[in-house]
This record gives structure tokens, sequence and C-alpha cells, in this order.
């Protein structure tokens, strides 16, 4: 997980950044609570994206408590009361945390990632036997991208497809009742999950090239080892139908879910967000490596 | 149980005919068919908009217009019947639009991977297109709708636009390429996406800017900022 997915803060209702912020809290605490200290620091902004657009989808009032916590120990912070999508949330961000850190350590042999991988390895045992059946398929379509990768795969299409997969297989949450939500809702992650993929593929491209690395973007667009920023220029507006395509259908899937509340964050990050994060990453301003806390 | 239809339009009750028209219209342009074309949600986009349908059919039938006047009357009546939007499905017309070209057994293959494609079966409207022999312009097209509906968009475009430059003159191509067009530029100039305040100059940009006429303007013996 990267942490793409984000709100367009100025156009965010204080009211409105407060409580996504307590759902961001409400995440963390939630692995606090039980998974322990350490693996809190997995925590993403997509998973708690993920918590506010699950519990949106039930008609249930949400609570919330003003509480002192460890990581803000100067003021106290307003946070949502745990729920079950909160816990699934936490949950799967420590499944995808994990194997993101072992895909780290398995590629590049990345020291963090392998001890990252340590640390998480009994708490994602633990979230990993509460959802056996979907960390299964998960690992199926990790196996996929690593052969697709392994084989230079020459297109971004296929190679976004499994990551994208996966993100329909955390979205497609359990806890959802209404099983046409529940597809709404998986074909929002599908695009998300593809939306992120090439973002980020786009957003290592001069790492990838100094580290001769697969990426998908220099494999089908064939860089031939030229100019980065010339090659990067000559397929910015294919990237960014791609790109922006992806984010449309996000948008009509939200569309159809109808959500019942928190309609002012998911409205925001949906519609003004994403493309804000698009654009600049496209523009190369800025991406994975900004500041992330909130 | 039938839904309440002043939730299912977004009005409060009681709301007048042109409250209720205009939700109408927002809602019909969120939920057009056209925009759930080749989306795996189509058929939850029809639902949803025949819900739309039956709510503003019988709110224009019966309860919205208490508060309105007597003149508006002949208006409305006949704005309840005529402009209420009906979606019918152009699947037929277009086996035959494309029935010209190409070998009778690969016609066949075509018109069932159309099928397929209708039923949402993309595994076998693929294998259908795989063995058709002919790569015409409709192969690129269908091929471009597979690829569409998997999410796979950078193909689907490239594939679609093909069909077009080998078919310019098709009208199905065309618009399906436009489609594609019309739904990113949709999405990037929706209401909510202000784009005002990032093109707007920092004070960085506004003192740069002021320093530079100044300079300028000292060049030529006059001054604009006496003080520096």
């Amino acid at each position: 997980m990267f942490g793409y997915v984000e709100p367009d803060k100025p156009e965010l209702k204080i009211r409105e950044f407060e409580v996504f912020r307590g759902y961001y809290c409400s995440v963390c605490r939630s692995i606090s609570k039980r998974y322990g200290q350490v693996p809190r620091l997995a925590l993403s902004y997509d998973l708690a994206f993920l918590a506010v657009l699950l519990d949106a989808t039930s008609l249930e009032a949400t609570h919330g408590d003003v509480v002192r916590c460890f990581a803000h120990p100067v003021r106290k912070r307003f946070v949502i009361r745990p729920n079950r999508f909160i816990d699934y949330a936490s949950d799967m961000n420590i499944i995808l945390a994990y194997y993101n850190l072992e895909d780290k350590w398995s590629d590049e042999k990345n020291l963090l990632g392998g001890c990252g991988c340590l640390v998480l390895k009994n708490a994602f045992k633990k979230a990993s036997k509460r959802y056996q059946e979907k960390t299964k398929r998960i690992e199926s379509l990790l196996d996929e991208l690593n052969r697709l990768e392994r084989e230079k795969c020459d297109s971004v299409d296929a190679a976004a497809e499994p990551f994208a997969n996966i993100m329909r297989e955390v979205f497609e949450c359990p806890h959802v009742e209404d099983e046409k939500k529940r597809k709404v809702l998986g074909w929002l992650g599908y695009n998300i999950g593809r939306w992120i993929y090439i973002l980020d593929a786009w957003d290592d491209l001069a790492d990838d090239v100094k580290s001769g690395s697969y990426n998908a973007i220099l494999t089908q667009y064939r860089y031939d080892g030229g100019d980065l920023d010339a090659f990067k220029a000559g397929i910015k507006d294919k990237l960014d139908f791609s790109l922006t395509y992806s984010l449309s259908e996000c948008e009509k899937a939200y569309a159809l879910l109808g959500a019942q509340k928190n309609t002012g964050i998911l409205d925001n990050i949906i519609y003004s967000g994403l493309i804000v994060k698009t654009d600049k990453v496209l523009q190369g301003r800025c991406g994975n490596n900004e500041k992330k806390s909130i | 149980m039938k839904k309440n239809p002043y939730k299912v339009l977004g009005v409060k009750e009681g709301a007048s005919y042109d409250e209720i028209k205009k939700a109408y219209r927002e809602l019909v342009k969120k939920y057009h068919p056209d925009r759930y074309r080749g989306n795996p949600l189509a058929d939850l986009a029809d639902e949803k908009m025949r819900e739309i349908n039956e709510a503003y059919e019988f709110l224009m039938k019966n309860a919205g217009g208490a508060y309105q006047y007597q003149y508006d009357d002949d208006d409305n009546s006949t704005s309840s019947q005529g402009s209420s939007y009906q979606y019918q499905s152009q699947q037929s017309s277009q086996y035959q639009q494309n029935t010209q070209q190409g070998y009778a057994d690969d016609l066949e293959l075509e018109r069932q991977a159309r099928a397929c494609l209708n039923r949402g079966d993309l595994t076998g409207a693929q294998r259908i297109l795989d063995r058709m022999r002919t790569r015409n312009a409709n192969w690129y097209y269908l091929q471009g709708l597979v690829f569409l509906r998997r999410g796979w968009y950078d193909r689907a475009y490239s594939n679609i636009q093909r069909a077009v430059n080998m078919d310019p003159t098709n009208f199905e191509y065309r618009n399906a390429l436009n489609n594609l067009n019309n739904q990113t530029y949709g999405y990037r100039n929706n209401p909510y996406y202000y784009n005002t305040y990032r093109n707007s100059p920092d004070m960085c940009q506004i003192c740069g800017t002021l320093w530079c006429a100044d300079s300028c303007c000292e060049c030529m013996g006059g001054d604009l900022i006496s003080c520096c």
C-alpha cells in the first residue's frame, strides 16, 4: 500500500477533516489494541479511506470519543468508536503491509523490509487467520504479480491487473451484507488498485531506470536508455488517460454505492483528492516521499 | 416494499414541480446508461435508472405540484409523459450495422462474441475473438470493448482507436471512442473539483513580478516602487 488515496485538504471542511482523522486514528488504535504497538507503524491512508467508505454503506450511527493517545501525547484527539468496518480495515492494513514488506525484502533485499517482515509476522498470522480465504486469494494474486514481473510483462494493463484484483478482494468486505454493494465496492477497489499501481510505476520511473528493476511503463513503451524526461513527456498523455479513466470508473461505482454518511469526505476524495494526486505525481512534483502522517 | 419516491429523487416531501424536475435531471445525468456503457455495473445503473423514472412519474402524477399554480398545469402534465427518460437497448440495431463485412462464419462468431459480451462473459468473448480469422475494424472494436469491460483501459483505447482509423465512417466506433474521451473529460471537469486556487499565483510570484516590473521601469528611467 502506498498512501496515494488522500483527501484534497484545502477543499475539506474542518469538521469533515476532523472526522476523517477520527477514522484514521481509529484504524490506528484498532491495530494497536489487537496487534500491539509496533504494527501501528504500518498504518496507511488508503485503509483509512476504506474504513470511511465501508462505514458509509451502513446506516448505523457513528459515535466518537475524545481521547488521549500514545502517538499524540499533547492534545486529545477525536476518534471514531471502532466497529466491524474499522477492525476490518485494520486487519487488511496488516495483511497488505506485511506482503508489501515481504516483497521489498525478496526483490531488493531491502533490510528495512526484512526487519519489518519479522516484526509484523505475528500480527500477520493473526490477521490472516481471521480471513483465511481472502488471504489465500491475495497470495495467489501476488504470485501472479511476481510472475508477470519476472517475465517482464510488456503491458501496463496486464501488469496492473493482479494488484487491482488484490484491491478488489480488499474492498469486497464480507461485513457488507448487500451483495450488490459488495460488487460495486469490488469494482471501485479494482479501479483504485489499478490507479495506485500505475501511479506508483510512474513515480518510480527514475529509481527503476537507475537500479534497472522492472517497470511496466518502461517495458510497454520501450524505454531505450535515452533522456528520461523526454520519454516521460512522450507518454504522459496516454498514462493520463489510463489513470483518469480508472478514476472515472471509481466515480461511477461510487455513485451507485449510494453512501449513507461521510459523503462530504468521500465526495472530496473521489471527485477531487484522487485527481489532484494524479496531477501532482504526473507532473513529478511530489509523490511517495511526501510526509504521510496527519 | 416500494421506496419513498421523494427519497429516491433526494428532494424534500412536498417539493415543487421545478425542484423535482431539477433533481430528476441531475440524477438522469448521473446514472445515464451512456455513462455506464461497457461497465460491469451497467445492470445496477439500469436498475437505479428505473427506480428514478418510477419515482419521477409517480410524483408527477400524484404528489408534487400541490403548491403549483393553475397555469403551470398544462406544461407539467405533458412533461410527465413526454420527457421522462426512456432507455432502449441499441444492441439489435448494432448487429445489423456491422454485417456487411467479413466471412459468413466470422459473422456468426462476431454475433456470438457480442452475445457473450452482453452476458458479461469476458473469457468466452475473448476465446471467440481469438478464433476469428479476419482482423477488421469490427474485430478491433469488439476487442476494445472486451478490454474496456475487463478494466484494461489503455488497450481498450488503442483498439477502439484502431477500429476508428480503419473505418472512420462507422458511427458506432466513433461513438465509443468519443465516449471514452468524454468520460475522462467529464470526470476532470466535475463540479466538485474547482481548480482555481491551484493556479493562482503565490506570494513569491507576486513579489517577483513586482520586482521585475520595478527594475524594468528603472531601466527606462522611471520608477514603479519608489522606496527601492
